[in-house]
């Protein structure tokens, strides 16, 4: 048996998804399109079910909206399992009735019951169950109420089979009647194909023909409304009639959400708490947790003074086991080094999720994306581009393909093209281990200000971008904006967790990999001849020699320095951003066993030259992983190296600009 | 767009010339972008449907807007396609 799940966005869908599954899910694509896809079995049965994308209605304009339409008709669903927010129920109703037409059995699952009677709505279920003639179950998805009730209904068939619904005046009802009639035997969903004939559905336009058109043009006529006009009206008006009787509302005056409105949207204030907000979730995460977990986890890996440290003692270990220098260098300057040099972020990693997290199910984010929509709209952007922008501080990867809700393809194109500038969670080791070094205790403030920079950027590059390429043209922006409510710790818990642990897998992986392949092209040289430090010199490894070769490329943003190990190290941003930081200490490692700053090799930079070089790797191209997925997302690949080259031009100057001011410094 | 005018109540005009807390009812559409105008009737933008402007963003758009029990924000210009009669 295969279960749909259909509901509005925000109604809670995800949310009973998770509890209807637990942890049996498989995440996927929509065959042709960069949708979601998720399955899942129903917990203690083996009924399939499927999330739908979150949409209002089965129209064609959006591709979520297609994706569900054809899933019911092509994947034989045998029960529409629709989720409603029970505090907009009207407009979730609306989605119902398109459902309901498929003449498949459909349950409804009343979700948010828990918040009705704060709201002041009462809601009589078995009313509304006879009218709709579908059998409603209350629950909450958040607090899990009822979902075992939910479960056992969908599993023993107790459910009201679906009944044909009348919601059109009889007109309306005879027109459909007879359009019906008009088709042959093999087409399926015959009630909904005949109201899409009458909207003028586009898809449907095939099973149309001359005498249905008139009888629909005097439909219309007579209503004074064109066909997509009228059913959306009739809809609303059945739904209207059938609440009225069945739902009492007491009007809420200044309810919580209102009064903190006033505040955090107003005209004045409304920006320079916005500003304040952020400015306090980075001075948590660098300022106040970076300076205590960062030197106390590299002390774990890499020892100090009071902390013998794992690399020394595996070192130890090795030698005192008769193992060779080559081997204990390879596990502690290459191995512990490299993959120790990026967890050393892990805490500020959980604690800027965290906060993310907090402002998102709070409800503040979208006022964000609210307030922001007039100032991104001038800059060729969304208010919804907040949505990549902020997921995008984590990782691009699902940043870049979250801009498919963006409706407008410019608009989409735009964003595509420039999340991958928000410092995502791979470039916060840089910006962390670069400020907390040279700017001490106003670090927090220097990491600021380069999301600062960024975003600023991004608005810059935006209007020139929109300026030169895609003028004159239309974009809509249609949200919702959800009720304050304190942040529920399971999804807030899940989310960190889910995205820390992603993080620690590329720490056990790629940068794993990489820091051996690093070890060992700067612990050899081209013959071959292993470098210790006193007869061989790093300077003859092979990675120097690689790192020579495009020294000059990094010349102004070092400040007039030629460093083939700051080089060799920003073009491992590639493989992945945090790479850097590992390759710099693998090298720092090899060459005089040293951290990165203590060491020789790194001894030039000055506190302008870093933050040049952060700069450029915060602006330059990003990993391979991001590069594709806006291949995917554009379609193409030449919009894709027309963006990496726009990126790591950019980048490039920026980064060189600052640099050239301690060129001038120095001179 | 037009310039901005108050509208007094009986008054007709565009949604997007509303202020803060005025109600009104839905007349009609003009707008030639078909994604947009089926969007909003999905919405519940429909003929004779009472709307009130809650709230205005900082910048003076988009605006939340209170319909069927819910809000929704949308820009001005996108507004401007909708016909209202002010109703209080």
């Amino acid at each position: 048996m295969i279960v749909g799940l259909y509901g509005n966005q925000n109604s809670g869908k995800t949310t009973l998804f998770n509890e209807l599954t637990g942890s049996n899910q498989k995440v996927g694509n929509w065959p042709g399109v960069t949708i979601e896809k998720k399955e899942g079995r129903i917990k203690g049965s083996d009924i399939e079910i499927v999330d739908l994308p979150g949409i209002y209605s089965l129209s064609p304009y959006t591709l979520e909206e297609e994706v569900s339409r054809k899933f019911l008709f092509e994947e034989k669903v045998d029960v529409i399992l629709n989720i409603i927010d029970s505090t907009s129920i009207e407009r979730s109703l609306y989605l119902s009735t398109q459902l309901l037409e498929t003449g498949i059995d459909t349950v409804i699952a009343l979700n948010m019951v828990d918040i009705l009677e704060s709201h002041g709505i009462n809601i009589d279920i078995d009313k509304l169950s006879d009218a709709l003639g579908v059998t409603i179950i209350k629950i909450s998805a958040k607090n899990g109420t009822n979902i075992d009730n939910l479960i056992s209904t969908i599993k023993e068939g107790n459910y009201k089979k679906n009944s044909n619904l009348k919601i059109y005046p009889n007109d309306v009802e005879k027109l459909i009647n007879e359009i019906s009639s008009s088709f042959n035997e093999s087409i399926d969903n015959k009630r909904f194909a005949s109201v899409k004939i009458i909207e003028h559905d586009r898809a449907f336009q095939i099973l149309n023909n001359e005498i249905l058109e008139s009888r629909s043009q005097d439909i219309e006529k007579k209503y004074d409304m064109d066909g997509e006009q009228l059913i959306a009206s009739l809809r609303y008006q059945f739904i209207e009639s059938i609440l009225k009787d069945s739902v009492k509302r007491t009007k809420r005056e200044n309810t919580i959400t209102d009064k903190l409105d006033k505040i955090l949207l107003n005209k004045y204030l409304a920006i320079p708490i916005f500003i304040v907000i952020m400015g306090l979730v980075y001075l948590l995460t660098v300022g106040v947790v970076g300076r205590y977990t960062v030197d106390l986890i590299d002390s774990l890996f890499n020892g100090s003074s009071s902390i013998k440290g794992l690399g020394p003692l595996l070192e130890e270990l090795i030698l005192n086991a008769g193992g060779s220098p080559i081997s204990a260098s390879l596990v502690s300057r290459g191995i512990i080094a490299g993959v120790g040099a990026v967890c050393n972020f892990i805490p500020q990693i959980i604690v800027l999720f965290t906060l993310l997290a907090i402002l998102e199910t709070s409800g503040y984010m979208s006022r964000i994306s609210f307030f922001l929509d007039r100032v991104f709209h001038k800059f060729g952007l969304s208010g919804k581009s907040l949505v990549p922008f902020i997921v995008g501080s984590g990782c691009s990867v699902p940043a870049i393909m979250s801009c498919r809700t963006i409706e407008d393809k410019d608009e989409r194109h735009l964003s595509i093209l420039l999340t991958p500038f928000i410092p995502c969670n791979a470039k916060l080791p840089i910006i962390v281990l670069f400020s907390s070094f040279f700017f001490g205790s106003s670090s927090w403030l220097v990491s600021f200000s380069l999301y600062l920079i960024a975003f600023l950027i991004i608005l810059l590059s935006g209007y020139i971008l929109k300026k030169l390429f895609y003028k004159g043209h239309e974009s809509t922006f249609v949200a919702e904006l959800p009720e304050y409510k304190l942040p529920s710790f399971k999804y807030v818990f899940k989310d960190v967790y889910d995205k820390t642990l992603a993080f620690i897998k590329r720490a056990g992986t790629i940068i794993f990999i990489f820091s051996v392949i690093i070890w060992f092209l700067s612990s050899f040289t081209w013959r071959f001849e292993y470098v210790d430090g006193e007869n061989i010199l790093i300077e003859n490894s092979i990675l120097a020699s690689i790192g020579n070769a495009f020294s000059w490329f990094f010349y102004f943003i070092l400040g007039g320095n030629n460093s083939w190990a700051a080089s060799v190290s920003a073009i491992q941003g590639l493989v992945a951003k945090e790479q850097v930081i590992s390759s710099m200490s693998v090298i720092a490692k090899v060459s005089d066993n040293e951290a990165i700053f203590n060491s020789q090799i790194f001894s030039f930079f000055t506190p302008i030259t870093a933050y040049a070089y952060m700069v450029f790797n915060i602006f330059s191209a990003p990993c391979i992983g991001a590069i594709s997925t806006m291949r995917k997302e554009f379609g193409n690949y030449k919009d894709m190296f027309k963006a990496v080259l726009f990126q790591t031009l950019l980048a490039w100057v920026l980064g060189s600009l600052i640099g050239l001011v301690q060129l001038l410094i120095s001179i | 767009m037009q310039k901005f005018k108050t509208l007094k109540v009986g008054e007709e005009g565009h949604l997007s010339d509303l202020k803060r807390g005025q109600r009104c009812v839905v007349l009609n559409f003009h707008n030639d972008n078909n994604a947009l105008r089926r969007r909003l009737l999905d919405m519940g933008i429909t003929k004779g449907v009472i709307i009130e402007i809650k709230k205005i963003a900082p910048l003076g758009d988009p605006i939340d807007i209170s319909l069927r029990g819910y809000e929704l924000c949308l820009r001005k210009e996108d507004m401007y396609g909708i016909d209202i009669r002010v109703v209080e």
